[in-house]
């Protein structure tokens, strides 16, 4: 073939496609040649000189062109006159390559005994001791002995810190550049370079604050010394002593895979674990610093009960047994209508499963929702599951021919690992393209940017749906495609003059990513926070744009919504939803939604509220209001929050790292993770609380069987009852079972079990022992690689679009400015508290204005300004920067002391902006 | 009947022969019998002559320990008051003495010369807890320190250098 070499290292062939370096052919039959500055993830520089080796191609006649034949008939080698590194070769055909003779031993001993003159040799209290490169091919190929005086090396000062998160020991560093090299190619964030030359050679911080990147720990993972090392590792323990526990981040919809390092119970160090179609080798440094939160010493410990208006500590069997009486006399009294559930988007899966049931089937209450009710919910995302992508996609894989358009979403806040696979998809040739309303990192890697105009979404989404529904071809399109007489009239006007004038986007701009669109192999739809707060006909365009590409349903094609919250998927999976049930099917009834509930709650005719994993009082106060007019709150948690000090009972639940269960992550890949930790306290699992609540009361069914007694035998209505107790029995031994229940009653999760979670077998690419030399660090996933559940597209059947409509946002004279909530990666969520490294980093309470804006009202760094919407008004200092559009003031989400939900309104909202007195 | 006799004063003239010779037997514990000079007994963490920790809190001793009888939680010195020379110090240095075998392995494998087993072998308890001897138990006093300090652990502060953040 001509894409392949076929070449000889140390007497065995080995063919491989063209363009490998000499390390990587080697690597496949398993030969190690030893490297420090190579990493397979990354371009290869040829900086340490560890891999050297003799190169040979053979002897071409000038003359004739012709290989060159020995007698033997075979072609003649001709040795390079030197000796060459072997990760920065490429490989040709006929190439004779020898990586073990003297010549080659010679070289490498030298190398490292040139590396080790500036190496402090401190090992015993390195924290990379154990699992460092340095020390395994030292050991391996290294010299023996030391010939250079201990004083004659370069010393520098010991440990500075490079960002609040990274120390850097400038001794133990050997210069491989591979932070450098991470930074610059994979995370996006050049922040680290060389400083001075010779002996004084360094690596430093260019950026304000040091360090200025979300994926920083990483670099510390691929440093082959123990030049890099982490703030929150510094001296916790030696490596060899840990126990990594396989777990799946809790932080945010990416799922990242990861490791809890245990040692004597508790988390010493977050690691990654590979996980290709997730997040490869690396994860964000929230992920990997924000694990504080587990052994936080203000974990709710015991239930407390409100007794003479203070919560006190209470049994469990005494908290239960009051909430299981409270509930069944509301019931009794009020019907299960008047008791309504919260369930967070962090709780697993199995917690959902436990939570929807406890109240459908227990209670008879329809009303739950996973959101917290407050002015800043977004809409239900139905999309990401119905169009989501196609299952056995792999980020990883795609590149030429690929088009991802990422669409009001900030992925570096929202889900920064997908920044860097969308990255990755740019770089491996893929079309990228960003539509937003500011800038955002991403467009650095964009080949096709836009800006819209808040408020303007729609209306370059029917410009963008315009070509694509004039160009399904007029045969069956009305049988292929429901909906499609309905967008006719949206779409009549729609053109992209119009979307220039109305959206401020650029022509041309939008002209070429028509034409990606159109001519796209694959096409990946990621959309955040912005499009989903934009209303669903915004995120309905989204779908829309991929059913008329005749994408829908098709391989390594599909949206992907960045719905905050680790399991926000599975929560609207496991029918966490006043309007669907599990599996999205429909409900014959639909209950309230989370504002409708406090609505109802105000009234009075909300009798108890549940609320399991969710905050709504610390989101907006007023609704603290609300809640005391409830008889019964009832508050799962693992901190004492603003709603649980309202609460009547509160429930201490275990951590993610204490307990089993799964997350299905936005790709909707459900994945499992482990108990890593001894509970320190009688805390239970969320789904233990509600088995145990649900078997002190009858279900609703067994109830209603029982009521029937008059109209039929005693016989038959025994017989009823009976049936109807066992089916709504509540037996699980541990959220395995309830994972089986769900599926066996949610036909997405039909193939989902344990077992089929944790199959990892030989994905992960790397094989044994290559840890050891590349990174030290194996990042091994023994914990399976979780599996994706099928998107509804996949099924087959008619595909339909979604109702789209072009709105038009008109801003009232008085308010010209538009507020937008921006999320921000690290915020005031209580999963930071006890993170204190990371306290710099967070996002403060600001409101962002474009400079021009900022002159025009003579406004200046630090003044305070009242922004007035509608509904209310909001006091902030002001932040000058050129990340906020003209027009637009940008304030951070869930951040303390910035009461957004007193402003917002629904899609964009507008304000007036003045300056405060006083 | 007179053999019967007569071995019963044979059996006496040997107690009659060490009635008048010294005893053997040791009065422990009123009189304590010498150890040999590599005998191996309690462990002892020493500290350098200028009374710093010789132990930098490494776990290497625990890593070579075939009984898993060492427990050691490194911690970081403070640069103003260090404890042990370096960065790392041992904040909590347990051996549990009903495991551990006496095989001083964690002597060879202690890089500093801190863990030393020496004569103390007076070792039992009346529970297993106070079998685990912590780190004020085996530190040795600050005047009983012996060597200078190794120029690889003294390197804090040793050659200062333009600081790594520089504005660009």
């Amino acid at each position: 073939m001509p894409d392949e070499v076929t070449l000889t290292i140390d007497g065995q062939s080995v063919t491989v496609p063209k363009g490998t370096v000499v390390v990587e052919a080697a690597r496949k039959i398993e030969n190690l040649i030893p490297v420090f500055c190579y990493h397979p993830k990354m371009a290869p520089v040829g900086m340490c000189r560890m891999c050297l080796v003799k190169v040979g191609t053979p002897k071409v006649d000038r003359g004739t062109g012709k290989v060159e034949l020995d007698t033997d008939g075979k072609p003649v080698i001709q040795m390079m006159p030197r000796l060459q590194t072997a990760c920065t070769t490429p490989v040709s055909e006929g190439m004779v390559v020898v990586t073990k003779d003297a010549e080659v031993e010679h070289a490498q001993k030298g190398v490292l005994e040139a590396l080790l003159t500036s190496h402090p040799l401190d090992c015993p209290v390195c924290d990379k001791g154990g699992e460092c490169p340095l020390q395994n091919l030292t050991m391996g190929w290294g010299p023996g002995q030391s010939r250079f005086d201990y004083s004659d090396k370069v010393h520098f000062q010991k440990p500075i810190p490079l960002g609040d998160l990274i120390y850097l020991d400038r001794e133990r560093c050997i210069l491989c550049a591979r932070c450098v090299r991470f930074q610059d190619e994979i995370a996006g964030d050049p922040v680290l370079g060389f400083d001075n030359r010779g002996r004084s050679w360094m690596i430093i911080s260019k950026s304000d604050p040091a360090f200025d990147s979300k994926f920083s720990g990483n670099t510390t993972d691929i440093c082959p010394v123990g030049a890099l090392t982490s703030a929150d590792f510094r001296f916790k323990a030696r490596v060899w002593e840990l126990q990594p526990v396989p777990t799946v981040c809790n932080h945010c919809p990416v799922g990242c895979n990861m490791t809890f390092d245990m040692r004597a119970n508790e988390i010493m160090r977050v690691m990654p674990r590979e996980n290709d179609a997730v997040n490869e080798i690396w994860i964000c440094d929230r992920g990997r610093f924000a694990h504080h939160f587990v052994a936080s010493p203000e974990r709710l410990t015991t239930p407390l009960v409100r007794k003479n208006g203070k919560l006190q500590e209470a049994s469990w069997e005494e908290a239960l047994d009051l909430v299981a009486r409270q509930l069944d006399g509301i019931r009794e009294s009020a019907g299960g209508k008047a008791v309504g559930g919260l369930a967070g988007p962090s709780l697993a899966n199995e917690d959902l499963f436990a939570f929807q049931r406890f109240f459908r089937e227990t209670l008879g209450s329809p009303n739950i929702d996973c959101r917290p009710g407050t002015a800043l919910d977004l809409p239900l995302d139905d999309f990401g599951a119905e169009y989501g992508l196609t299952s056995g996609t792999d980020l990883m894989q795609l590149g030429k021919g690929t088009v991802v358009l990422v669409f009001g979403a900030d992925p570096e806040e929202e889900a920064p690992v997908h920044l860097l696979r969308i990255r990755n998809i740019a770089k491996r040739g893929g079309t990228l393209i960003t539509i937003n309303g500011r800038a955002t990192k991403l467009d650095r890697f964009a080949e096709h940017t836009l800006h819209y105009r808040y408020g303007a979404e729609t209306e370059v989404l029917a410009a963008m749906l315009k070509p694509l529904y004039d160009a399904v071809p007029p045969e069956g399109k009305r049988a292929a495609l429901r909906g499609f007489g309905d967008l006719r009239g949206v779409l009549a006007n729609a053109s992209a003059e119009r979307a220039v004038a109305n959206a401020g986007v650029d022509g041309p701009t939008l002209e070429k990513i028509n034409q990606a669109l159109a001519s796209a192999t694959n096409l990946v739809i990621f959309y955040g926070q912005e499009a989903l707060r934009a209303g669903t006909s915004v995120t309905a365009g989204l779908a829309n744009i991929l059913t008329l590409a005749r994408k829908a349903g098709a391989p390594n094609s599909g949206l992907v919504a960045l719905v905050p919250g680790a399991n926000a998927r599975g929560a609207l999976d496991m029918g966490v939803r006043p309007d669907r049930g599990p599996g999205y099917s429909a409900l014959k009834q639909p209950g309230m939604a989370a504002h409708e509930m406090f609505d109802a709650a105000r009234q009075g005719r909300m009798k108890a509220l549940y609320i399991a994993g969710l905050d709504p009082v610390q989101a907006d106060p007023t609704l603290a209001e609300a809640l005391k007019k409830v008889d019964l709150v009832v508050v799962q948690e693992l901190f004492l929050t603003a709603t649980a000090q309202l609460a009547d009972v509160v429930f201490p639940v275990l951590s993610v790292a204490e307990r089993e269960g799964t997350f299905t992550n936005a790709e909707r890949r459900v994945q499992r993770f482990r108990q890593a930790r001894r509970p320190v306290a009688p805390q239970r699992p969320d789904w233990q609380i509600l088995q145990s609540l649900a078997r002190q009361l009858s279900a609703e069914a067994v109830i209603a069987a029982s009521a029937n007694v008059s109209d039929k035998s005693r016989r038959q209505a025994r017989r009823a009852e009976e049936q109807a107790r066992k089916r709504t029995d509540w037996s699980y031994a541990s959220p395995a079972e309830i994972l089986m229940d769900i599926a066996a009653s949610v036909p997405l999760y039909k193939h989902i079990s344990y077992a089929s979670l944790e199959s990892a077998l030989g994905v992960w690419g790397r094989k044994p022992n290559e840890a050891y030399y590349f990174d030290g660090t194996s990042y091994e996933n023994t914990g399976g690689l979780g599996k994706q559940v099928p998107a509804g597209a996949e099924n087959g059947g008619t595909l339909s679009l979604q109702p789209f409509n072009v709105r038009t946002f008109s801003q009232p004279a008085e308010r010209p400015w538009k507020l937008i909530a921006t999320p921000f990666l690290y915020d005031d969520s209580t999963l930071l508290n006890g993170s204190a490294l990371l306290n710099n980093r967070k996002a403060r309470p600001v409101a962002a204005l474009n400079p021009a804006d900022a002159d025009s009202l003579g406004l200046k760094d630090g003044d305070v300004i009242s922004i007035a919407s509608g509904r209310g008004e909001l006091r902030l200092s002001v932040q000058r920067t050129r990340l906020a559009p003209q027009g637009v003031v940008l304030v951070p989400l869930h951040v303390q002391g910035v009461p957004l939900v007193t402003v917002v309104e629904a899609g964009v909202t507008a304000v007036a902006i003045r300056r405060a007195e006083g | 009947m007179l053999k019967g006799t007569m071995a019963y004063f044979k059996g006496l003239k040997t107690t009659a022969k060490y009635l008048f010779k010294k005893p053997v037997t040791i009065q422990y514990p009123d009189v304590k019998r010498p150890v040999r000079e590599r005998f191996r007994g309690r462990h002892e963490l020493k500290r350098f002559a200028n009374g710093l920790e010789r132990c930098i809190g490494c776990s290497l001793c625990a890593a070579a320990c075939p009984a898993d009888a060492i427990y050691v939680v490194p911690g970081q010195n403070d640069p103003a008051k260090p404890l042990s020379p370096g960065e790392r110090h041992a904040a909590v240095y347990e051996i549990n003495m009903l495991r551990c075998i006496f095989c001083g392995y964690c002597e060879d494998a202690c890089p500093t010369n801190a863990i030393v087993l020496e004569h103390q072998y007076e070792l039992s308890f009346y529970d297993r807890r106070s079998s685990i001897y912590t780190k004020d138990m085996l530190l040795v006093q600050p005047e009983d320190g012996y060597g200078e300090v190794p120029p690889v652990l003294e390197q804090t502060g040793r050659q200062l250098n333009p600081p790594a953040q520089i504005d660009l």
